[in-house]
């Protein structure tokens, strides 16, 4: 168990200019509780809380992590959230793109499940094939094109189009731009960036739906 | 008679060595074997073709007898009835399959809707019996088969109403129902093909190539078969939902036959975004145009995207905005055809694919798509000229749609594109009325954009502040238009304050004066002079009840329609002037209120109205 760490910074620093969010947020993130940081909804990806939380709410929130001392390793359940967030965070590959949207966060998150050839990465517009999987949040699956797992209709095909060209949903468009051959990942898909409000209803999927695929990327041509 | 001359040529035949056997022979075989089953003597004929002795002769010339004996069959009541029946039994056994196969497609041929029902329903099975025996070379057999019996099936009339498919009078829903069971062996050894043969690359000739040839015919066939189905008769039936009708067997055909296109390795997806997702060239004696008809992809696109009938295999990925660009390629296609039929079909398509769209997300580069400014043409001719009402109207609903959809660049665009092609009044009112809205919104606080503010705003308003003919414009035909026009200008010299001038509308007025409002001044002037002349004339002349000396007069299917009573005209004079009265009060109103802004602000200036 890590000795309780100290404060880096003090309050004239912590408010001034010179000091990013990001890293006050990487501290955070770093050395206090998972539930900690879930009150003070600094969980995920640094560069998102950067966006949503304001520096005010970051000072406070370092000043309450001292003065409670809800440091990481101080609550039960910890360990074991510790380990699933290190392995989250092993695999989480450094194919997030890097292109930020004027719009504001990507609306979809992927993880890798299997890592692909990392060389052979699609352009906008290239023909890509896939095998994919989709599901709703409560586990409903909705759509496959997998042979095993789709009804008697035999589609030995995996399926084809030219990505990155407003053909698929924004999230299958954006996400797919960042695999390479081979990769299987799982996407979330924000409402926004699927069916949004009118959500798909001949394919069972309701208004306001976050999707979650399995997507594996067979070819690049 | 007949029978002993056919006792005697069989007899005499099955002596000869095969194939010896004389033009002569055969005529006689068929002329004297036909009158026996003619005139009643089947148990006979029946006793010489099972005999063992006589199978040579059988298997040659057996087919012969088709014909008289499928009639005793279609009949159902004849009292040898069994015994034709063992014997066109045995014949299918025995004879050679292509001569059956001709045999049995002549006996498909009629032209009256209850003898066609029934001959398919009776023949099907034996045709399939017969096709099964062709082994790998069947396939242009069964085209031709196919082909047959779909040209049949289109001579029967299609059910219009929900009881009309389930009484199904002209039983074309029973005889879909047959074809499918027809069908069924020949998709599944397609289907068999296409997962045993998927790794091979079809181009590649390989030494099997001859058998792989066989496999592409055979799904060739089916393909045909599928776009045929789908043109006719699917275009022209109307599919009704489960709730509507559990059981419908329409829609169970429409359903087998998408299954039919997977089975032989079509991808719907594929098919239906067909000309955007360019197709690598499969090597085949088919063209594309004959492959894959504009009808019957259109029809497709119906079925899936209206009535949902491959939603468990359709892909759940594709963006709306990419369905619906496919898509008006089918709608265009719909809607090209007058018939109620494919109108309804054509208008149901694009509503459903507006729909899933998110309002104002449409690009304006959408609008260098071809069929992005045809539909909407069709569109009018839908609401301007189509005799049903109920098309008319959803026709304008879909219209008002279909511009909500689009992002405001690209309905300022639309709307200059309308004005300048619609050629209708009352269209180019109600995209008047549209830009008025657009103005209204754009005048909001928060909501400012380029286009219907300031400089891009005044091509448009110059546009709509004009008389297609100047001062001698019909303003009774243009009333529509006119109006509407008047009534933006109205509202825009109410809310736009002459300090602010954020539509530009204040500078730009001495021109509207000019172009638009003193020659529509002068047209009214002119209009209601003439009309003022006109209903003096016909109350004089009613006075003096002078014969109604017209040089034209109208008939409709011969009957002439009686001309206008003098009372029926006075009264259409007085609506013209009475019209040409409301254009000139807000005419007037206008001038009031740019003459008031002009000068000094009265102390009781009105709210500004959202008209």
């Amino acid at each position: 168990m890590a000795a309780e760490p100290t404060r880096e910074w003090s309050d004239e620093q912590l408010k001034s200019d010179d000091l990013p969010k990001k890293d006050v947020i990487k501290f955070l993130q770093d050395n206090a509780a998972h539930s900690f940081l879930n009150e003070h909804k600094l969980l995920g990806n640094i560069k998102n809380v950067a966006k949503t939380a304001k520096k005010e709410q970051l000072v406070i929130a370092y000043n309450q992590l001292f003065e409670s001392k809800r440091f990481k390793g101080t609550e039960p359940v910890e360990d074991v959230t510790e380990q699933v967030k290190a392995v989250k965070i092993e695999e989480k590959p450094k194919e997030v793109k890097a292109e930020v949207v004027d719009e504001g966060p990507p609306k979809y998150t992927k993880a890798v499940l299997k890592k692909g050839d990392k060389t052979n990465f699609p352009k906008k517009g290239d023909p890509v094939s896939c095998w994919y999987t989709g599901t709703l949040e409560d586990g409903t699956v909705f759509d496959t094109n997998i042979p095993t797992v789709a009804k008697k209709k035999k589609q030995t095909k995996p399926l084809s189009f030219k990505v990155g060209m407003g053909k698929v949903i924004r999230g299958w468009d954006e996400a797919l731009l960042t695999m390479s051959k081979g990769e299987t990942a799982r996407l979330e898909i924000e409402p926004e960036w699927a069916y949004g409000k009118k959500g798909l209803p001949e394919s069972k999927i309701p208004p306001n739906a976050k999707l979650i695929f399995e997507v594996e990327l067979v070819s690049v041509d | 008679m007949a029978l002993e001359q056919f006792s005697d040529v069989v007899q005499r035949c099955e002596a000869l060595p095969n194939d010896s056997y004389t033009s002569d022979d055969h005529n006689v075989f068929t002329i004297a074997g036909r009158t026996c089953i003619e005139e009643g003597n089947s148990p006979q004929v029946l006793s010489i073709v099972l005999d063992e002795k006589n199978q040579n002769i059988v298997r040659s010339m057996g087919w012969n007898l088709l014909p008289p004996l499928i009639q005793v069959l279609l009949k159902k009541e004849d009292k040898h009835l069994p015994q034709c029946l063992s014997i066109f039994n045995h014949l299918l056994e025995t004879c050679r399959p292509k001569e059956l196969l001709i045999g049995l497609l002549e006996q498909l041929e009629h032209d009256d809707p209850d003898r066609i029902a029934e001959s398919l329903h009776l023949l099907l099975n034996p045709l399939q019996k017969v096709l099964l025996c062709l082994g790998s070379r069947k396939a242009s057999s069964l085209g031709m088969t196919l082909s047959s019996v779909l040209d049949q099936l289109a001579k029967l009339p299609v059910p219009v109403t929900k009881e009309q498919e389930e009484d199904d009078v002209f039983s074309l829903c029973r005889c879909c129902t047959d074809l499918i069971q027809f069908v069924r062996p020949f998709v599944q050894e397609a289907r068999l093909n296409q997962s045993s043969g998927n790794q091979l690359e079809k181009s590649h000739k390989t030494a099997s190539g001859q058998d792989e040839g066989a496999e592409d015919e055979l799904q060739t066939e089916l393909l045909k078969f599928c776009m045929k189905t789908l043109s006719q008769p699917l275009l022209d039936v109307q599919i009704r939902d489960p709730d509507t009708l559990p059981l419908s067997p329409l829609r169970t055909f429409a359903s087998e036959i998408l299954d039919i296109l997977g089975a032989v390795g079509e991808s719907l997806p594929s098919l239906l975004f067909h000309p955007l997702l360019k197709r690598k060239e499969v090597p085949g004696f088919l063209e594309e145009e004959v492959r894959y008809p504009k009808n019957s992809l259109a029809s497709l696109a119906h079925l899936v995207f209206v009535h949902h009938l491959a939603a468990d295999t359709f892909p759940s990925v594709f963006s709306p905005v990419f369905c619906l660009r496919s898509n008006m390629e089918h709608i265009s296609i719909l809607l090209s055809r007058p018939e109620d039929s494919r109108l309804q079909k054509g208008l149901e398509l694009y509503e459903k694919s507006l729909v899933r769209v998110e309002d104002g997300s449409l690009p304006a580069d959408l609008l260098e798509i071809k069929t992005f400014l045809t539909v909407p043409q069709d569109l009018v001719k839908v609401m301007t000229v189509c005799p049903k009402h109920d098309l008319r109207t959803k026709g304008l609903k879909l219209f008002q749609l279909s511009i909500d959809k689009f992002r405001t660049e690209a309905k300022y665009r639309f709307f200059q594109y309308m004005l300048r092609t619609s050629n209708h009044s009352g269209v180019e009112g109600y995209v008047i009325k549209n830009i008025k809205n657009q103005i209204d919104a754009a005048l909001q606080p928060g909501n400012s954009n380029i286009w219907f503010e300031g400089a891009h705003l005044l091509p448009l308003l110059r546009k709509v502040f004009s008389l297609p003919d100047g001062p001698e414009t019909d303003l009774l035909q243009n009333l529509d238009r006119v109006m509407e026009s008047l009534n933006l200008l109205r509202y825009l010299v109410i809310r736009d304050k002459v300090t602010e001038n954020q539509t530009g509308i204040w500078t730009e007025l001495y021109k509207i004066e000019d172009a638009f409002m003193k020659p529509l001044r002068v047209g009214l002037n002119m209009s209601r002079a003439h009309y003022e002349r006109e209903l003096q004339d016909t109350m004089e002349n009613k006075k003096k009840k002078t014969k109604d000396e017209s040089v034209l007069s109208v008939s409709v299917d011969g009957d002439e329609l009686p001309k206008m009573t003098s009372e029926s005209q006075i009264q259409a004079l007085h609506s013209a002037l009475h019209t040409f009265d409301m254009i000139e009060s807000v005419l007037v109103r206008i001038e009031e209120l740019i003459e008031v802004k002009d000068g000094p602000e009265p102390a009781g200036e009105p709210h500004p109205l959202k008209t």
